[in-house]
């Protein structure tokens, strides 16, 4: 493993926000830490496998929320403000509708979903809370929300 | 290309993401102190910064800040003086002690060795301050030309082989105000993806339509450029008034050369101007030091624009253009850093004529040649021993810009004070300046530096490296190399 090595071929988007995504390893480390979380909270609450992976559903639907159809703009100020008023998953890929990272992005929710309903034996309420976060999570995601803004939430003052 | 070993890939990416995570904390709890501690007599003000935008400098930079910016007190020859630093709040300020300690400098782009006080050079320039004071206080075209400019611009345009060049006072401005003059609505600005902040920010002020191209490849230059030609300005889609691409001549951050002769080609069959900074290479590449185009044996009337800095390898500061007769006559009516900054400073003026007379030989002595080619050996022998000893090293042969590849986020102040302990200086370089995953230590080498130097700068890095954990290549195995031989005997 320490030998097998990947290229790394810097990609042509200019928004250093968005650009470390493109990058070969970003895939496999994203599964790897939901992996983790879901063993550390099996290990911290001792509660069943089912309710572990509800509980990593919304924690990650809530942190997927908020960084990636919330905060707008880029944590460094080098770039003047020019995408102030895009959010990041608006930022990825340059605009760029169904890329491979979106519909990789796009497929984990769903993923996610179906694991945790499988485990809890697709009892009420866990059933409701996994379904209402994989609903607003892949909506959120469709190439029609692109810039979209329901009844001005979150639009720019 | 940068070959990432895949484990230090994800471990990147995890360090990262439980710094960004830190962060976000303890700005939640930052939020939440401040709200409890209401001290409003800022009501009805608007914020200085938009809750994200300061969120990297804040968590991450701050936390290893005193890698950064360490202030020196000698010139910056081959060994120099750092002031050491402490901090008392984890870093958030820094104070400065007065104790000195006298380090290997491997930071500076003295390429040429000019930085220092020269025999040739330093006389002519306090000559020349006696004579012209240190500031013309006056834009070129009000007071501020004096023979020293006029000679200056002519000696630059001899050395790069243009029929004219016009000379400012300072680098980052040669481009940031040439672009806008040169190219306007409605043109076409194909740059670089790795091109420089100063590039960047001249063509957004110009108002062109910008495309990037990806680093260093010609192919993809020739598919954007056909898109771009073929598609016309967007949405009216009428032919755009000029296109221009612009390239550099060494990447500081990957030292790598642009593959010039190609570019020259693609630029030519599609009709589109070329413009060449040459910020790192001239003076430091080539037989004669006149930088890419001589390395790699491109006639200089092929590249339209060709711009460069003095600070590298001149030991001096400022920024020049050289081009046709026409292109500089239209600069200098129209470039507001022409006709509104102050021009370039008599002493440094004369301290880049003394020094191109010193690199072409006209002093008198072999000086400057014995300096390429010094710069050139040092070069290629420290390049070579860094990868033998399994350092990820990028960049080309004869290119003096050496970057190792550190990746992860706490190798670089890890590295970085490491080396400072046993009195080696070097540049560190993160996120934003480099791409997030590919952090790096870059090493400027020079012709003032002695093969003793090299060999403990060698030896410094060597044992540094193993503490921190950046040879991710395998070494190469001299031993087994020698056991073969014995073999075949």
């Amino acid at each position: 493993m320490a030998n097998y090595y990947v290229k790394a071929v810097p990609p042509a988007d200019l928004n250093r926000n968005t650009e470390w995504f493109m990058y070969p390893g970003v895939w496999t480390t994203y599964i790897l830490i939901l992996f983790f979380s879901w063993l550390i909270v099996l290990s911290i609450f001792g509660c069943s496998p089912g309710m572990a992976w509800t509980i990593v559903n919304l924690s990650h639907f809530l942190v997927t929320y908020h960084f990636f159809h919330w905060k707008k703009g880029t944590p460094f100020a080098e770039d003047q403000g020019i995408y102030n008023g895009l959010t990041w998953w608006e930022q990825m890929d340059n605009g760029k509708q169904l890329t491979r990272n979106r519909k990789f992005l796009t497929v984990v929710p769903v993923v996610l979903y179906l694991i945790a309903s499988h485990t809890t034996d697709y009892q009420h309420p866990m059933l409701f809370l996994n379904t209402v976060a994989v609903l607003v999570l892949v909506i959120a995601k469709f190439p029609n929300m692109h810039k979209v803004r329901i009844f001005g939430i979150n639009a720019d003052k | 290309m940068i070959a990432i070993p895949y484990l230090t890939a994800l471990t990147t990416y995890f360090s990262y993401g439980l710094l960004f995570a830190f962060g976000q904390i303890r700005d939640f709890f930052r939020k939440f102190v401040d709200w409890c501690s209401s001290s409003n007599n800022l009501q009805g003000y608007a914020p200085i910064c938009l809750g994200l935008e300061d969120f990297y400098t804040r968590r991450l930079y701050l936390r290893i800040q005193d890698c950064f910016g360490r202030p020196i007190a000698s010139a910056p020859d081959a060994w120099f003086d750092v002031v050491e630093r402490y901090s008392n709040d984890n870093n958030k300020t820094l104070k400065r002690t007065s104790n000195i300690s006298r380090c290997l400098n491997l930071g500076s782009y003295n390429y040429l060795g000019f930085a220092a006080a020269d025999e040739f050079c330093t006389p002519r320039a306090i000559e020349s301050l006696k004579k012209f004071s240190p500031s013309t206080c006056s834009s070129r075209v009000d007071g501020g030309t004096t023979v020293l400019h006029n000679e200056l611009e002519e000696c630059v345009a001899k050395f790069v082989g243009k029929p004219a060049a016009i000379v400012f006072g300072m680098g980052y401005v040669t481009n940031s105000a040439i672009l806008p003059v040169l190219m306007g609505k409605g043109s076409l600005i194909i740059s670089d993806s790795l091109n420089h902040n100063s590039i960047v920010n001249g063509a957004r002020g110009s108002g062109a339509t910008i495309r990037v191209f990806q680093h260093n490849t010609p192919s993809h230059l020739e598919e954007v450029l056909r898109e771009q030609i073929a598609g016309g300005q967007p949405r009216t889609h009428r032919p755009w008034k000029k296109i221009m691409v612009i390239v550099e001549g060494i990447y500081s951050m990957e030292g790598e050369l642009c593959k010039l002769p190609e570019i020259i080609a693609i630029c030519k069959k599609y009709k589109a101007y070329t413009y060449l900074d040459e910020a790192h290479s001239i003076g430091a590449v080539g037989k004669t030091g006149r930088g890419v185009c001589e390395l790699l044996g491109v006639d200089t009337a092929d590249v339209d624009v060709m711009m460069g800095t003095f600070t590298k390898s001149f030991g001096s500061c400022g920024g020049y253009i050289a081009g046709s007769k026409e292109l500089i006559q239209y600069l200098k009516y129209t470039c507001p850093a022409h006709l509104y900054a102050t021009s370039i400073s008599p002493p440094c003026a004369q301290q880049i004529i003394s020094s191109i007379k010193v690199v072409l030989g006209e002093d008198g002595t072999n000086r400057g040649a014995q300096k390429l080619a010094r710069i050139r050996e040092n070069s290629n022998f420290f390049r070579s021993e860094l990868i033998k000893m399994g350092f990820e090293v990028l960049g080309d042969n004869d290119s003096p810009v050496m970057p190792i590849m550190l990746y992860n986020p706490a190798k670089i102040p890890a590295f970085s004070r490491e080396c400072l302990r046993q009195n080696v200086a070097v540049v560190t370089v993160a996120f934003p300046a480099t791409p997030l995953l590919l952090a790096r230590a870059r090493i400027c080498i020079s012709a003032s530096h002695t093969k003793e130097d090299l060999i403990k700068a060698l030896e410094v890095i060597s044992k540094v490296g193993d503490l921190v954990g950046i040879k991710y290549f395998p070494t190469e195995p001299e031993k087994q190399q020698q056991d073969e031989r014995m073999k075949l005997e």
